[in-house]
């Protein structure tokens, strides 16, 4: 039934209506403002959940396929789709966008409209990146969300939101540009650099699935510099150490709306390029630069997790920990293997679960007290136990202990990470000992021990509305803890279809290249990529 | 003699040369006409045009020669008249409120763009290097009295003064450089001079390096090239800001419309020697053009900076085309500037509609807080400013990313790579505006008034087209396409 409608563009455009609706409503209406915002954040998410359902396992790798002519002079079409593991992070990000829709509603108290309409045109453009087939499709949704969220945190940000956004929106695009570069060398190389039938031309085509078929026999240097255009986008976005530096700066920044969509679902975009893009199209080239990505993955974590312990701010101390969680995803994709990529991807969904969740708590203890200082807290658990409670929780999913979310996602990935090379494991288990450390420590002197701080006598307690969009990531997380099975199902074969991809590079080439061109033609094919 | 049915194919020209006169004669008989009359009758006479060049367009389905080989009628040359036709009937709408506040005549200056925009017509069709020239001085002279037409300020004379002496002494370079062509190839006429001076070099003639390096220093003076750039801005910010948008827009579309012509039709021959020229000022032009822009406080003196950093880009396009990239080649460049000519018209309407009392208003401070005050203006100046950075949905995004990818397929891959640093650079000094308008506060609490309906409807225009090449660009790239179907030499 749902494929007979083209529901993910409904998903996807659902936001942009809404945005659109909401430039028609009086800016002073406020009020109401935030009500519609949010309704049609909840309308999406809950658009988004059939698809859960109707998600056939085992069926076709790409489900809800939408196909139409866009711009035929270059061979890009509006293709969207998604896989088991974009499944998974479309849910995310409309489930991330209902909590991060209610966390503001307070929080945000200036110039709400212009607020709501940038939050909804980012889900728009987020949406749009993990649906689109078509590689220039995704590009333009790429970079599209760079705008709305250079807003968000440039006028609703912290003291220094001027210099963050800018940080933030330059280091960006300079990563996609030169992505960009790479995605128009590897469009080239698709239409007139492959020596099929001598001299006839492949189809002009920025289709993603064209290019994972190509990808294999594209010549290894032009793959590498390929790759190296595709790293600078998506590192950045990760973010990988060294490319890091604005992270902190943005979430810091950024109110704890930005903060949650941030950690949440941009991040993953970075990583979900990896897994859909550099991995599957340029095998030989990961194989070949694999030492340096799981070396940055490692100092990545082990870097995160030391500087997070150093911090005196609870949001910068969320920040640098990202930095670490997401160098375990890194190191589990680059394990290419079946746990490794599984573990990976689902400790992407994980991340977007657990830190948003510790950016909605640090921002409701901001809201109330106006300070992120851990210094400036300590006995909170007296007054306010449910939040430490649920703070308790979070926290524990954070660091992976088992019956939670965490545990699955780091296990695997340590599993994946040990069959690879077994002292990486043991490098990134000691980042798993350093987040235990830097999350207790941090949870220790803001909940326990007495009040020191009088100003924390008489804080309020979570209400209905903070309780209400805490308790889903709660429950969500005790769901993977306990019983992963159903989210394993789904990553499965995309998971298997991108491991073949990368692993059995080398030996599919020499299966497939003789069939696909003669054998005279082969070196042709070096030399027009050189 | 040439027949006289020949001068139909010219008839576009000469209805809007003779309206200009015309609108000369009677607007300063007595009383003359008013502001809003005369304005009235330029764009009436614009129309009139563009309904001509396109009767013109349907009688030539090819390409035409005429009047002894000294003009073409083709595709090409219809793209450009046209795009040149509709961005002065937008600076026409951006003019008239302009000219009620200066105080000053409005006839003759909407008889000077009649003139000017003639010359252009002229330039997109001429067909050797003497008709070039001459169309191009008819639109230069028009353009240095209109750059001073405020002549009661400071910064205009000086503007035009500036431009009148450089403009004079890059025509007086380039003609001298088509002479020495014609002394080596013995025709100014560009289909047979592009095999003239292949033979002459074959018969070591060493004044055709001389000539064509003349000729294209005097071209890049045209489109604002470094290092032929130096006149851009002061003549940019001394001018009324209409004349600014008017010299941005189409004075550069006419201009790079002949240099393709010139270096494709007429130096075909030569193309291993001027790429490598092409490349270094293409990326030149992009790298200073870019650095100058980050520091401007003006906001007419950025967008100045920003015009010549977007000439840079315009001629990774033209470069391209010459490694027989012939898929996207050429038709990359004119799609970019058909985006660039309404973006630019847009961002310049919401200058002059900022402006008060002639030239105040014009600082990035001007610009505080007005998404508060007024926040349509706003929301259609970050439209402007995004799709100038080259960011999706827009068509500055399109055209940027055609030119890289015709540069990456013709082999000029490190070109492309300047271009896309330097427009992630760019994004800082269009943003700073961004940031002025909502991020900073202003004691000022008035909204700007938007009592110029024909100022509102020119921003709304140019913002839906540039919103339209963005989200669709297809049937513009057919047009860009079928414009070069017969251009000569590709």
């Amino acid at each position: 039934m749902l494929n007979d409608i083209p529901i993910l563009s409904i998903i996807c455009y659902v936001p942009l209506v809404g945005a659109l609706l909401l430039l028609f409503l009086p800016k002073d209406r406020s009020a109401l403002i935030r009500q519609l915002a949010t309704g049609v954040a909840l309308l999406d998410f809950l658009l988004s959940v059939p698809l859960w359902f109707a998600f056939q396992r085992g069926g076709d790798l790409f489900q809800f396929r939408e196909s139409a002519d866009w711009i035929e002079s270059i061979g890009a079409r509006y293709e969207f789709g998604i896989d088991g593991i974009a499944l998974l992070l479309v849910l995310l990000t409309t489930l991330l966008g209902v909590l991060a829709f209610l966390s503001s509603w307070k929080a945000i108290a200036t110039r709400e409209k212009e607020y709501y309409v940038f939050l909804l045109l980012l889900q728009t453009g987020m949406l749009g990146v993990f649906m689109a087939l078509d590689f220039f499709l995704f590009y333009v949704f790429w970079e599209v969300m760079l705008v709305p969220m250079y807003f968000l945190i440039g006028i609703w940000g912290g003291p220094r939101k001027l210099y963050a956004a800018i940080k933030f929106f330059l280091y960006t695009l300079v990563g996609s540009v030169l992505m960009l570069l790479g995605i128009l060398a590897l469009y080239f190389y698709n239409w007139d650099g492959l020596p099929v039938w001598g001299g006839l031309h492949n189809p002009q085509t920025f289709s993603i699935l064209q290019f994972h078929e190509i990808g294999h026999l594209i010549p290894a240097d032009l793959q590498i510099w390929i790759f190296l255009a595709f790293f600078v986008g998506f590192a950045i976005k990760v973010p990988m150490f060294p490319f890091h530096t604005w992270l902190p700066d943005a979430h810091v920044e950024a109110p704890t709306a930005g903060s949650v969509i941030l950690a949440g679902v941009l991040l993953k975009m970075g990583t979900y390029g990896f897994v859909r893009f550099s991995l599957p199209i340029l095998p030989e080239a990961t194989r070949e630069l694999l030492p340096w990505m799981a070396g940055l993955s490692i100092i990545g974590i082990l870097y995160g997790a030391m500087v997070a312990m150093a911090q005196k701010d609870m949001k910068k101390l969320v920040a640098y920990s990202s930095v670490s969680h997401l160098g375990f995803v890194m190191l589990g994709l680059f394990a290419l293997n079946g746990p490794g990529v599984n573990g990976a991807v689902l400790q992407m969904i994980n991340h977007g679960l657990s830190t948003g969740a510790l950016f909605l708590l640090v921002g409701i203890i901001y809201e109330r007290r106006h300070t992120r200082m851990i210094a400036d807290y300590g006995g909170l658990s007296a007054v306010m136990p449910v939040y430490a409670t649920l703070f308790l929780i979070i926290t524990m999913s954070s660091i992976g202990l088992p019956t939670l979310n965490g545990f699955i996602g780091e296990l695997t990935i340590l599993v994946g990470a040990f069959n690879r090379t077994w002292w990486w494991a043991a490098l990134a288990a000691l980042g798993i000992v350093l987040g235990a450390a830097y999350m207790l420590w941090m949870y220790q002197r803001v909940f326990f021990g007495p009040i020191t701080n009088p100003e924390n006598e008489n804080v309020q307690d979570l209400n209905w509305r903070e309780i209400a969009y805490l308790v889903p990531i709660v429950l969500l997380c005790f769901w993977i803890g306990l019983y992963p099975r159903p989210f394993f199902a789904v990553l499965d074969q995309p998971v298997r279809y991108v491991v073949e991809k990368v692993d059995a590079g080398l030996d599919t080439r020499l299966a497939i290249a003789p069939s696909v061109a003669p054998a005279a033609s082969t070196g042709t094919a070096a030399a027009a990529g050189e | 003699m040439p027949n006289p049915q020949e001068f139909l194919r010219l008839a576009p020209e000469i209805l809007l040369a003779s309206a200009g006169l015309l609108l000369l004669l009677i607007g300063t008989i007595g009383r003359g006409l008013s502001n809003r009359q005369s304005a009235l009758v330029a764009v009436v006479s614009l129309v009139l045009t563009g309904v001509d060049l396109f009767a013109v367009r349907r009688s030539v389905p090819g390409r035409l020669l005429i009047l002894g080989d000294s003009f073409v009628i083709d595709g090409f040359a219809i793209f450009w008249k046209a795009l040149v036709l509709i961005a002065t009937a937008l600076v026409i709408l951006l003019s008239i409120r302009f000219l009620e506040e200066g105080g000053y005549r409005a006839a003759e200056y909407y008889a000077l763009l009649l003139l000017a925009t003639s010359g252009m017509m002229l330039m997109a069709s001429g067909y050797t290097l003497l008709t070039i020239w001459i169309a191009l001085e008819t639109m230069a002279l028009s353009s240095y009295i209109l750059a001073g037409y405020f002549k009661r300020h400071l910064r205009s004379n000086e503007a035009a003064l500036k431009y009148f002496i450089l403009g004079a002494l890059s025509s007086g370079i380039l003609l001298y450089g088509i002479s020495l062509l014609y002394g080596a190839a013995g025709t100014v006429q560009l289909g047979e001079l592009s095999r003239g001076l292949a033979d002459a070099v074959a018969a070591g003639n060493v004044l055709v390096p001389l000539g064509w390096l003349l000729l294209a220093a005097g071209l890049f003076f045209k489109v604002s090239a470094v290092p032929f750039h130096i006149w851009t801005p002061d003549v940019y910010v001394g001018a009324p800001t209409p004349v600014t948008a008017y010299l941005a827009v189409a004075s550069k579309a006419a201009s790079f419309a002949i240099l393709i012509r010139i270096f494709y039709e007429g130096l075909g021959s030569l193309q291993d020697d001027w790429k490598w020229i092409l490349a270094g000022v293409s990326a030149a032009t992009m790298i200073w053009g870019n650095l100058a822009a980050l520091t401007q406080d003006n906001v007419k003196r950025m967008l100045a900076y920003s015009s010549i950093a977007h000439a840079g880009y315009v001629l990774i396009g033209v470069l391209a085309a010459s490694e027989g990239a012939s898929e996207i080649g050429l038709w990359s460049a004119i799609f970019y500037l058909l985006a660039y000519t309404f973006i630019t018209i847009g961002a310049f309407a919401v200058v002059i509609l900022l402006e008060r009392k002639e030239y105040a208003g014009e600082t990035c401070a001007d610009y505080a807080g007005l998404a508060q005050r007024s926040p349509f203006l706003a929301a259609m100046m970050v439209i402007f400013l995004v799709a100038l950075t080259g960011i999706p949905p827009t068509g500055g995004f399109f055209g940027k990313v055609y030119l890289f990818a015709a540069a990456v397929e013709a082999g000029w891959t490190w070109l492309a790579v300047v271009g896309v640093v330097t427009s992630a650079i760019s994004l800082y000094y269009y943003f700073r505006i961004v940031v002025y308008m909502y991020q900073r506060d202003t004691t000022e609490t008035a909204a700007v008034p938007l009592q110029a309906p024909a100022l509102v409807v020119a921003i709304g225009f140019c913002a839906a087209a540039t919103l339209l090449l963005g989200l669709y660009p297809e049937p513009f790239i057919q047009i860009a396409k079928s414009s070069l179907i017969s251009l000569g030499g590709m």
